[in-house]
């Protein structure tokens, strides 16, 4: 028998009711990037994951752990992945302590379905990522994904309070708690959070929750340049004004958005999109303050958003950050400007098309380059476009692309000199490389 | 099995004896070389004023140090690791949980000569500064430009970012803004082989390990801070601090769960009770009633519109909870007023006791009614007067234990209260600090919320960063090897 067939044996008998699979018709549905995991386990609950990494790291196998597979593709290939773990079974909204704004959940609920709980009774977690119907929250911390209001509510970092999580030789650890405040011990919840499973397997997590504002307004501004609209947003940060999200979209996305979405965004110049939440009278102040100071940057049009239209934009605003090819830059808002000169200048240099979506306020940028079959060259953009973020002290990561591409460039970019320490923890938290190694920065 | 029995996770048997005199002579020596006689301190008349914290342990360096850069640090904590010597960064010396207190002696690292803001970036709404900076004087350098560093712990006079750092201390204000580690992006630090290293950026979603999250909050057992990057800012356009009065404890507690319930997050609700209160007006005369079972103090902050309208609410939530009385700060004067009360609430009591013991645990809001209760009857079956005065919209409760050192037992009972309104925190679904740290005094509480597990994942990590143990030893969990010291302290 083989060690797979092993595996999945004693995982039938520890536990009944976890399903396994070693079906080739099967595992085609779960292939990371083109590789095929050996086997499919599927727990029901915290107990059969636990044996499931405990069996693994007995076996001395490896195992990647996948909540709603649309992030699979992040970070480095590896040739082998002997046990995939999907946790979409453990899908429970284990506590929602309403009146303290708190809640509990399992790792595999999709986001979607937490939050449609979670509005029962005005309350939301504030993280927005891309795909909230898919993507589950064990895989948004895993993969720290965030969205366009994290301006306002920060990042997964800022808003878990709480971990549960499956360590390589299968016993389960908390760290941090379920209440607001806490010092206790180290704060291995920032550990974990993007740490894309190299540390241990996210079960459950208690969250800080906010409650869903009583109006929302996106007021949508164009400029012919984009100074104009970064002056804009240095300005609105500077300002009084509290947007939930500050968005820039750049002239080639802004097209791909009105041809395959159906949004009417002008096509030959920037388009800057202000969120506003709270109470009818503090956003609408801030909307008219707003258009003023754009207009002192030569904004063109002033359009506004709200209801099923303002929510159909967000969406399409936030898929856009998965094209084919996509960088994911993070450098100075007060270097967008220039940095997307050298986008262009770099993709003029290699017959390359881009197009950009920005989480202005916080210097993120979300960089799809196309044609996505053009190799060589793609790979001395990606080069170029690196160093220029490096160079203003930023960082770009490639979180899209196909397989062959990702063979020839670095997804992460060369490690600091802070890297042996995480090498260490990787070392002390997963010895004989249970989880599966090789896909984070620098082969972690 | 108790944390204080916990097996040894390493083969290296940390040294930790005392330096002996000749020993002693020679690391003064190095250091005397490096950094300049003056920047030394190695007498016990000298070193007496470093022997403690604003918590209740001591224990004396036999060395303190001044440097003045990075590089000197680094210099320092080599030294140390040749000689097997014990490094404790101290900033003012407020901890509350006796994070700057050398158990086991050996070099005391003091921040004082680096406290400089390095740069500041207004546009990118960053600054880079040193570990010595005072906090309140981080704000005063930036309040003129319309910006400000949120975290103010009530110590904020005189305690360091450095030390805010090393705790992940909070304040009244976090409330709405998070505690030091949502507003810090990237450290200097220098490690245990004393390699000066960056962490974190100026920039956001660094790839690889949140190191920066990892080590804010380490307590000086991971690394040493050399740098801070912070995240600064705006002063809002309106403040407005309101201050309402109650009859009933449970009233002002039910006050607090109602308006988080609510979805009300306002900048701040602080609550006093009337032991606080008593104190406080007998100390700064802030105007607050001497009879009243308690009182709130609460800011909101913001867009004006909005502050307007939270007012409101706010005022609503506490008439339908009897409030005897609401008062709105007129000005900037009175509002200073009303929080001049708090913020020096600690001081007072010391007017009314020659010693107290603050708790710092924390618990959900809506279980504040039950657990306050329960603080009152653990202290009164001890025969101690309590006080409370603490950041009730985070649930994190400040209860004040007076006691006299010089009362046979006293000591000990008061440690007794101590651990079981921990107790009571923990049961509650709470934990142990919420802005204090564990430090020396929580080391066997971090029992009631983590597992043998949990702890043995945490030590991982020390082991990963700090594997001699020299960094901060007899912090956080107990040392490998040194069960015995452990039940000792």
């Amino acid at each position: 028998m083989s060690e797979i067939e092993t595996l999945a044996t004693a995982m039938h008998q520890f536990a009944p009711t976890a399903q396994v699979s070693t079906e080739a018709g099967v595992l085609q549905n779960y292939a990371i990037d083109g590789v095929l995991p050996r086997l499919l386990v599927v727990p029901e609950t915290v107990e059969q994951v636990s044996q499931a990494v405990a069996l693994a790291n007995q076996q001395g196998l490896n195992l990647l752990a996948r909540g709603g597979g649309s992030r699979m593709n992040v970070g480095n290939s590896v040739e082998q992945v002997d046990m995939l773990l999907e946790t979409n079974r453990l899908s429970h909204l284990l506590e929602h302590e309403a009146p303290d704004l708190t809640c509990h959940a399992e790792a595999g609920i999709t986001l979607a379905v937490l939050q449609a709980q979670l509005a029962k009774v005005g309350q939301r977690l504030a993280l927005d990522p891309a795909d909230a119907k898919q993507a589950t929250i064990g895989g948004i911390l895993a993969s720290n994904a965030s969205g366009p209001k994290r301006l306002r509510y920060g990042t997964a970092r800022d808003l878990v309070i709480g971990l549960r999580v499956v360590q390589a030789n299968g016993e389960v650890a908390r760290s941090g708690g379920r209440v607001v405040k806490n010092v206790a011990g180290y704060d291995l919840n920032k550990l974990y959070i993007g740490s894309l499973g190299t540390l241990g397997l996210i079960v459950e997590a208690n969250f800080k929750l906010h409650p869903l504002p009583v109006r929302e307004h996106t007021l949508l501004l164009t400029y012919p340049g984009a100074s104009g609209a970064t002056e804009t947003v240095l300005d609105i940060l500077a300002s009084q004004l509290t947007p939930s999200a500050l968005e820039l979209i750049d002239p080639g996305a802004a097209s791909d958005m009105s041809d395959f979405f159906g949004l009417n965004l002008p096509t030959n110049g920037y388009t800057l999109a202000i969120n506003f939440e709270g109470r009818l009278a503090e956003i609408q102040r801030q909307i008219d303050e707003a258009r003023v100071l754009a207009r002192t940057h030569g904004a063109l049009m002033a359009d506004d958003l709200e209801g099923e239209d303002q929510t159909h934009f967000w969406n399409v605003v936030r898929e856009h950050t998965r094209g084919t090819v996509t960088c994911k830059v993070a450098i100075l808002v007060s270097h967008i400007a220039h940095y997307l000169e050298e986008i262009e200048n770099t993709c003029r240099r290699h017959d390359l098309e881009a197009a950009v979506v920005a989480h202005a306020g916080n210097g993120i940028l979300y960089v799809e380059l196309r044609p996505s079959d053009a190799t060589p060259r793609l790979v001395e953009a990606i080069r170029e476009l690196r160093r220029n973020a490096q160079e203003a002290r930023g960082s770009m990561v490639v979180e899209r692309c196909p397989p062959d591409l990702k063979r020839l460039i670095s997804v992460w970019g060369e490690p600091g000199s802070e890297f042996y320490l995480m090498q260490r923890l990787k070392q002390q938290f997963d010895p004989s490389g249970t989880f599966t190694k090789g896909r984070f920065v620098g082969g972690l | 099995m108790s944390i204080t029995e916990l097996s040894p996770t390493t083969a290296t048997p940390p040294l930790y004896e005392r330096m002996s005199a000749t020993k002693k002579a020679v690391v003064v020596r190095e250091l005397s070389n490096l950094l300049g006689a003056r920047y030394v301190l190695h007498s016990p008349y000298d070193l007496m004023l470093y022997e403690y914290d604003a918590s209740i342990d001591r224990s004396t360096p036999d060395i303190v140090v001044m440097p003045a850069s990075t590089p000197e640090v680094a210099a320092i904590v080599k030294i140390a690791a040749r000689y097997g010597v014990p490094v404790v960064p101290r900033g003012a010396g407020t901890g509350l949980s006796g994070g700057a207190v050398p158990v086991y002696g050996g070099i005391v690292i003091v921040f004082t000569r680096m406290n400089r803001i390095l740069h500041v970036d207004y546009e990118n709404l960053r600054a880079a500064v040193q570990p010595g900076l005072v906090n309140l004087h981080l704000s005063n350098a930036l309040n003129p430009h319309g910006f400000y560093y949120v975290p103010d712990p009530s110590s904020q006079r005189s305690c360091t970012i450095g030390g805010n750092v090393g705790e992940n201390a909070g304040g009244p204000h976090t409330l709405i803004y998070g505690v030091t580690t949502n507003h810090v992006l990237g450290l200097e630090i220098v490690t245990a082989e004393g390699d000066i290293l960056e962490i974190g950026n100026w920039t956001y979603d660094m790839p690889g390990y949140d190191l920066t999250g990892l080590l804010i909050g380490s307590e000086g057992t991971l690394c040493i801070v050399t740098q801070i990057i912070v995240r600064m800012v705006r002063l809002a356009e309106d403040v407005k601090t309101m201050v309402a009065i109650f009859d009933e404890m449970d009233d002002a507690s039910n006050t607090v769960s109602e308006i988080i319930a609510g979805g009300i997050i306002p900048a701040a609700i602080e609550m006093m009770d009337r032991m606080i209160l008593q104190a406080v007006e007998a100390d700064s005369h802030a105007g607050y009633p001497t009879d009243a079972a308690a009182v709130l103090l609460m800011e909101a902050e913001g867009v004006r519109e909005s502050v307007a309208e939270q007012v409101e609410q706010i005022e609503q939530i506490c008439r339908q909870n009897h409030a005897r009385s609401i008062r709105i700060a007129v000005n900037e004067a009175e509002r200073q007023l009303f929080w001049s009360g708090r913020k020096n609430a600690f001081g007072a009591v010391g007017r009314i006791s020659p010693e107290f013991y603050v708790q710092d645990g924390v618990v959900p809001r809506t279980k504040l009614p039950q657990v306050l209760r329960r603080v009152e009857e653990i202290c009164t079956g001890y025969g101690l007067r309590v006080g409370n005065v603490f950041h009730a919209g985070d649930g994190n409760l400040h209860p004040l234990i007076l006691f006299d050192s010089q009362v046979p037992g006293e000591v000990e009972r008061v440690r007794k209260a101590g651990h079981e309104i921990l107790q009571v925190c923990a049961d509650a679904g709470g934990t142990i600090t919420g802005e204090h740290g564990v430090g020396i005094e929580k080391q066997a509480e971090m029992a009631l919320i983590f597992s043998d597990t949990d702890l043995r994942v945490m030590q991982q990590v020390r082991e990963a960063w700090n594997p001699n143990q020299l960094f901060n030893p007899g912090k956080l969990f107990p040392l490998p090897g040194r069960c015995a010291d452990m039940k000792q302290l």
